[in-house]
């Protein structure tokens, strides 16, 4: 093969491009020059085509044949640099002894390689089918189950318009019932308000009358300094703080002022003094060493629980109770016919409740389905049945966690909170290596910089698996995954062959 | 008198005037003699109260002429309490004497005069300096304005806590200065009649020519680490070298204020607008032209340098002669840095360093930030992330790429860190002000700090890059020293507390306030000692053998003798790229020519434009480093879309392309100690639009750069100088031809840095690309020869191994290369040989009008016919493949 004559650094495929036995015209044929002038490392053609076998042209390509193992192009700026880039030592022809040719040493190695990941996704082709075949009935299943589910989801509609209607009856007329009790309640609460504030009035006249020890209808600096009850911080005298705190910056205050802004401040402390009243978060502490003491064990779980509990159709029926507990309090009160349209009305609420429930749950099971069904699992659903899946992988600092389609976390081994890494994106390889790249976007937003982002390199292997997890730029997570699902034997042969084909050109 | 740091105009007492005694001069013989080329003298300051003289105190003068132009001007106490500092590693050794005469001494003016005919007239009462340039007009006055001003160490009472003027420790936020000596400050102002700017002082934000600074902030020089520093501000940063230039039509004079403490500059300069008209009369008589300027230092004497020039070359070499040249760089130290906060482990740096190579852009060097090193302590590294660093270094090295890894001064305090327990035992840490070892916070946590002025930590320093003592490392790992301003987190202002101790040898009868020096007094020069050891340890790993290459931050007078600099942690906006400029020319004029600022930007990212502009700008500035915050966006230069990529590769080609330029610029400038990278006024120093530009400069005589620094133009003005002389500049990427003419506007694309060459120049180029400079070694020359009006050019040309002092021994070549019409000639001008393997590959003669016939290549007696096209647009003739050797001498005749 490599007895075709043809000048330093050319390929055979062009071997013919260049004839010693007449002038050499470049490639782009802007200049033609002596064949002479080819490889004398003098670059005369823009495109570089004079000088295949020298560094002259800053864009010529060098070929080595590399005999027993797969030929080379390389930037023609690497030959006679001292370093040996072609396993054939070809590059490397000014300095005698440079490079020694390791190709059928390397030829060896990649081909014993080359066998192995061709055994590999053989070996791995074999599980990749029956993922995808179980793939196939995962996605059918939801089909099915789609279907029936939006079955269930008219037969609950109609439930709930029954109960609904239901329910508007009964409560139109218990509205109607309650009518009279609301007003009368309005009433009486005009009344007390109206007797709050004249007893308000009188207490503060009285106090009022009680400072003001000269009886001139002002209240003066003085008279307050020898009262307790304004030494707010308890320290044995009423200091100019106390005062500013009580008066502003007036020198004494009037009965009126006294009512409208002095006796809202002094109160609380007079009620304290009394023993009437005490702080709020004395109240909260008693209320809190009440509690029998519970270890954080299980403190956690309630916690968890609470969490669980964040639902929102749990929050309605929450309200609801609360109008129901809120009437039956004064149930006592009500006549019976009154009580009795009570009672019908709160059934007939519950009942509605808990078919728009069943709705709910129906459209949301929909939903989750639905977005399944549009989630890309691959060209032949191989990554189906790994939807939801979590795999974990531990260095030295973090544990790592990567739950396919969706999301990728990170805990530090030294406790700490996990911090989000990425949630399910899209597939991200080009061409037709798309498959190969999972990206998961939008994590937690880095100090100073972009949101966290991890992509998964997936290669054959016969488990599924997490191999590494490293973070190349800041903030860009890249994790490399084994799965049989990226084991497709024929593709991988047609990568190979393609590979090949290229090298020789 | 209040405190240095607040006060910086320090008023002088009432009634104080210095002056010589008069009748002490005439009378005693002994008070002023000249011996050699010293003037000695006594001086005083005198009281008048009451109508009688009072003596008050006495001062020792000396003024010493120096070679090549120099005066030195020395005023201390006459007989000090303990003696003051006197700045240890800014001179270059000490300076040579030239001649002083003394002329005549009458009417209390003393006239004497150098060798090279500048005169120094002293007038006696009040005290006063004026040195004369050649034709005897005043250059340089010292003291017009009687702000010389020495105060005297006083006895302290007490425990140094309290002051006889009630004003002597000092607060500053939440730190206490006790100041034990008290006030030890020292003063001078000096005028530059005739001229029309000053510039120098760096290091600041605020452009190159100084400003008037009567409404504002003075310049203050005194290294701090600021973080993210403001532009346009005279506030003090990494840098301080107190050299002042002042220029006009007539003349560059200097001054070199020889002081390592903190020091603060007031400038006037008359010929500004703001200047008020009625200050201008007064003091100038209605002058225009003059520079006032007022140094104040915190403590040491008045100890100032006098540079008469009378070129702005002169200048140039005059404080270089005093302080030292950058040193010959190892060659790819000129070459392209790849930097970032940080390459986080082995394998980062194997993808980075793959990723030059895939998407073909030239390496030289791979930088490794703090997180290298096993929690912070230097000479080690992290045991997971960097557990193989020789084999890490040795996949850099075997295609001909280096390491650079930083170690700051700061040294971690922790149980079992070798370097911290040394250093505890053996007494090597500074000491706070109460002679215990000062602990800071630094990156590593809780810190101290080693003295280098005591010997014994100077040599453990220098020990730890032994390759034994830091395993890992060889001959290809270079030292990037950062920090050494010193950082300190939590002192006041980021640095440490001036009462700090530092190591002064012990002398007879030296206790007290006499056995130690403060940190006020050595603040600016505490980075020098840094780069000094690391110099000392690198020379000494390999013998001697090879070239240091060390980076430093903080930058003082003399930094240039051990390392380049760059101008510190900058931000990704336009306005940064700009200063870069700007700064280090101010850096270049003040002897340190190895400069660079972080390129595309410390802190933030850089859009594509903007880091287009900075690579653009960068590959023609003397240190081209990319580097970045740790908590920016990843942005190696195949990060960003394919075509700015394309951009960035070619911006690093082309520094490859005129790294022999660099090399033989940096070897010129150990000769002729002028600049690299030079303002247009060095050599157009008569052409007054010049002197305020500072976007624009030469490297060397031969190329002129005006980078594009504004973002979405599609234009620029270039000012080309030299219209007197009939220069003309060539594009570099055209050939088209411009004379000089003033301003002119270039057309620009994303793609053009409008770079030009001088019409008479031979620049050397290497045109094929490789992955390092150390692969180029044996790579063919392009010679690129621009035509003047009389058709001849010349330039030179550097050859050496890059890395070795083998060039002391003679192996190199330093060749002359001359174009005439008739011949051009490569003439090696030095005995000495270098065996270089590298060949003549193209000659690019622009600005023919009428092209030879033909030519002709003589080389060791035989002649060889050349080939050569002529490309009528632009008037280029281009001789094909000559193939001369370098290593020999050549000609090429040419006949028409």
């Amino acid at each position: 093969l490599s007895d075709v004559p043809r000048p330093r650094g050319v390929s055979l495929s062009k071997a013919s491009l260049y004839s010693p036995s007449k002038d050499f015209t470049c490639f782009d044929g802007t200049n033609t020059i002596p064949f002479s002038y080819v490889n004398d490392d003098y670059c005369d053609c823009f495109d570089g085509s004079d000088e295949p076998g020298t560094s002259a042209c800053l864009n010529s390509v060098f070929h080595c044949t590399n005999a027993g193992h797969r030929p080379q192009n390389i930037p023609s700026s690497r030959v006679n640099d001292g370093i040996c880039d072609c396993c054939d030592g070809t590059d490397e022809y000014a300095v005698p002894d440079t490079c020694s040719n390791t190709c059928d040493e390397l030829g060896r190695e990649a081909r014993a390689q080359a066998q192995q990941l061709a055994e590999l996704h053989k070996a791995g082709n074999s599980l990749r089918l029956e993922l995808i075949e179980r793939g196939n009935i995962k996605r059918s299943e939801m089909g099915e189950q789609l279907a029936q589910l939006e079955k269930d989801k008219i037969e609950a509609l109609k439930i709930k318009e029954e109960k609904e209607a239901l329910k508007s009856d009964i409560e139109a007329k218990e509205n109607e019932a309650l009518k009279v009790y609301r007003e009368a309640e309005e009433k009486e609460k005009e009344r007390k308000a109206e007797l709050e504030k004249e007893e308000l009035l009188k207490q503060a006249t009285e106090q009022f009358n009680k400072y003001d020890s000269d009886n001139d209808g002002l209240l003066s600096v003085n008279e307050i300094r020898v009262v307790n009850v304004f030494d707010k911080n308890k320290d044995g005298e009423v200091d100019q703080e106390e005062i500013q705190y009580f008066f502003g910056d007036n020198e004494n205050v009037d009965k009126d002022t006294f009512v409208s802004s002095v006796w809202s401040l002094l109160k609380p402390l007079l009620m304290m003094e009394e023993g009437m009243f005490r702080p709020e978060q004395d109240d909260q502490e008693e209320h809190d060493e009440e509690l029998p003491h519970e270890g954080e064990q299980h403190e956690e779980e309630q916690h968890e629980r609470d969490q669980e509990g964040e639902d929102e159709t749990e929050d309605i029926e929450q309200h609801d109770l609360n109008i129901d507990d809120q009437l039956n309090d004064q149930t006592k009160t009500y006549d019976d016919e009154t009580k009795r349209l009570m009672d019908e009305a709160s059934e007939a609420r519950r009942l509605y409740n808990d078919a728009e429930r069943a709705v709910r749950e129906i459209e949301s099971n929909i939903r989750t389905i639905q977005q399944n069904l549009e989630k890309d699992y691959g060209l032949n659903q191989e990554y189906a049945t790994m939807d939801g899946e979590c795999l974990e992988h531990e260095d030295k600092e973090y544990v790592y966690r990567l739950c396919l389609f969706d999301r990728v976390t990170q805990k530090s081994r030294n406790g700490g909170g996990e911090v989000g890494l990425g949630n399910w994106g899209e597939w991200g390889g080009e061409g037709d290596s798309k498959y190969s790249i999972m990206k998961y976007t939008n994590g937690v937003t880095c100090w100073n910089g972009p949101a966290r982002m991890t992509t998964v390199h997936i290669t054959c292997g016969l488990e599924t698996k997490l191999t590494s997890v490293t973070e190349p730029y800041r903030c860009e997570y890249k994790i490399d995954l084994t799965s049989p699902a990226a084991c497709d034997d024929s593709h991988f042969i047609q990568q190979q062959q393609k590979k090949e084909s290229h090298d020789e050109l | 008198m209040g405190s240095v740091r607040y006060l910086p105009r320090l008023i002088p007492l009432n009634n104080d005037i210095i002056h010589f005694d008069n009748e002490d001069i005439n009378t005693s013989p002994d008070s002023v003699f000249v011996h050699g080329n010293v003037l000695s003298a006594e001086v005083i300051t005198v009281n008048y109260d009451e109508e009688k003289k009072n003596v008050e105190w006495h001062y020792a003068l000396r003024l010493s002429a120096l070679v090549d132009g120099t005066f030195r001007v020395e005023i201390d106490e006459a007989e000090p309490l303990y003696p003051r500092y006197r700045s240890m590693v800014a001179l270059d050794g000490e300076p040579k004497g030239d001649v002083l005469k003394l002329i005549s001494n009458e009417n209390g003016k003393l006239t004497l005069k150098n060798s090279q005919g500048h005169k120094v007239i002293i007038t006696a009462e009040p005290l006063k300096f004026e040195f004369l340039d050649k034709n005897g007009e005043p250059a340089v006055v010292l003291n017009d304005n009687a702000q010389l001003f020495v105060e005297p160490l006083k006895v302290r009472n007490g425990d140094g806590e309290e002051d006889i003027e009630g004003s002597l420790a000092e607060n500053f936020k939440s730190h206490h200065d006790s100041r034990p000596r008290g006030n030890e400050a020292v003063s001078i102002d000096v005028a530059f009649p005739d001229a029309d700017q000053a510039y120098g002082i760096p290091e600041h934000t605020d452009g190159f020519h100084l400003k008037t600074t009567t409404s504002g902030e003075p310049y203050r020089l005194y290294n701090l680490d600021v973080f993210e520093y403001e532009l346009d501000s005279r506030m003090a940063i990494y840098g301080s070298i107190p050299v002042m230039y002042a220029h006009g039509p007539k003349r560059s004079v200097g001054v070199f204020w020889h002081n390592s403490a903190e020091t603060w500059i007031d400038v006037v300069n008359y010929g500004e607008g703001n200047v008020v008209s009625s200050l201008v009369n007064l003091v100038t008589g209605g002058q225009k032209r003059r520079v006032d300027a007022r140094f104040m230092s915190e403590s040491g004497v008045v100890d100032i340098f006098v540079l008469m020039g009378d070129a702005p070359f002169d200048v140039y070499r005059q404080y270089s002669t005093l302080t030292g040249v950058t040193p010959l760089p190892p060659k790819f130290s000129l070459a392209y840095h790849q930097s970032r906060w940080n390459y986080v482990d082995e394998a980062d740096v194997r993808s980075v360093d793959e990723g030059f190579d895939s998407h073909d852009i030239p390496l030289d060097v791979i930088w490794l930030d703090i997180e290298y090193t096993d929690n912070r302590k230097y000479f080690t590294w992290h045991p997971i992330k960097f557990a193989h660093p020789a084999e890490m270094v040795g996949n850099l090295t075997a295609k001909g790429r280096k390491m650079v890894v930083i170690i700051d001064p700061h040294i971690k305090r922790e149980a079992g860190y070798f370097f911290h327990e040394d250093c505890t035992e053996q007494g090597l840490y500074i000491k706070n002000k109460d002679g215990n070892d000062y602990e800071g916070w630094c990156w590593p946590g809780s810190s101290s700090y080693p003295d280098f002025h005591n010997p014994a930590a100077f040599k453990y320093f220098a020990e730890r890059y032994r390759f034994e003592n830091f395993p890992g490392t060889n001959k290809d790992v270079h030292i990037w020293n950062d920090m050494n301003e010193p950082s300190v987190f939590n002192g006041p202002e980021i640095t440490m507390p001036k009462d700090n101790r530092h190591y002064k040898p012990s002398q007879d009868g030296q206790d007290g306030l006499a056995s130690f020096w403060e940190h006020r007094h050595i603040h600016n020069e505490y980075g020098v000692w840094h780069i000094m050891a690391t110099h000392q340890g690198m020379l000494d790993r390999s013998d001697g053998q090879f070239r240091p290459f060390i980076l430093s931050r903080a930058v003082y007078s003399g930094t240039q003798r051990y390392a380049a600099v760059w101008t510190g942690d900058n931000m990704a906006e336009w306005g940064f790229l700009l200063a870069s400029i700007s700064m280090c020319l101010s850096l270049a004029s003040a002897g340190v020519s190895f400069c660079g600022s972080d390129v595309g930007g410390f802190f933030k990212y850089p859009e594509a434009e903007l880091m287009t502009r900075w690579y653009q700008a960068a590959a023609f500035q003397p240190f081209m480093r990319a580097h970045s915050h740790i908590e920016t966006k990843r942005r190696e230069p195949w990060l960003y879309d394919a075509t700015t990529t394309s951009r960035l590769r070619d911006a690093v080609r082309r520094r490859y392309a005129l790294l022999d330029l660099w090399y033989t610029l940096f070897y010129e400038h150990t000769l002729d100690r002028v600049p690299v990278m030079r303002p247009l006024l060095t050599h157009y120093p008569k052409e007054e639009q010049t002197y305020t530009i500072d976007d624009t400069y030469l490297l060397g005589d031969k190329l002129l750069i005006r980078p594009v620094v504004e973002p979405g133009v599609t234009s620029v003005k270039v000012y080309l100088p030299g219209r007197e002389s009939h220069t003309v500049w060539y594009d570099v990427d055209s050939f088209q031809r411009h004379k000089a003419n003033g301003y002119f506007t270039q057309e620009v694309t994303i793609a053009k840095i409008p770079v030009y060459q001088r019409g008479g120049s031979i620049i050397p180029r290497k045109e094929r690309v490789r992955r390092s400079s150390a692969l180029m070694e044996d790579d063919p020359y392009t010679l690129v020869v621009t035509l003047d009006i009389n058709n001849t050019a010349a330039g030179t040309l550097y050859i050496d191994d890059g890395e070795t002092y083998d060039f002391k021994s003679n192996k190199f070549i330093y060749a002359k290369i001359t174009y005439e019409q008739t011949a051009m000639k490569y003439i090696i001008t030095n005995s000495g040989n270098y065996p270089t393997r590298s060949w003549l590959e193209r000659i690019v003669i622009a600005g023919i009008k009428s092209p030879p016939k033909s030519a002709k290549l003589i080389q060791d007696g035989k002649s060889t016919a050349l080939q050569m096209t002529i490309h009528r647009g632009n008037d280029v003739l281009v001789v094909r493949k000559p193939a001369a050797l370098m290593a020999k001498a050549w000609e090429i005749q040419f006949s028409y």
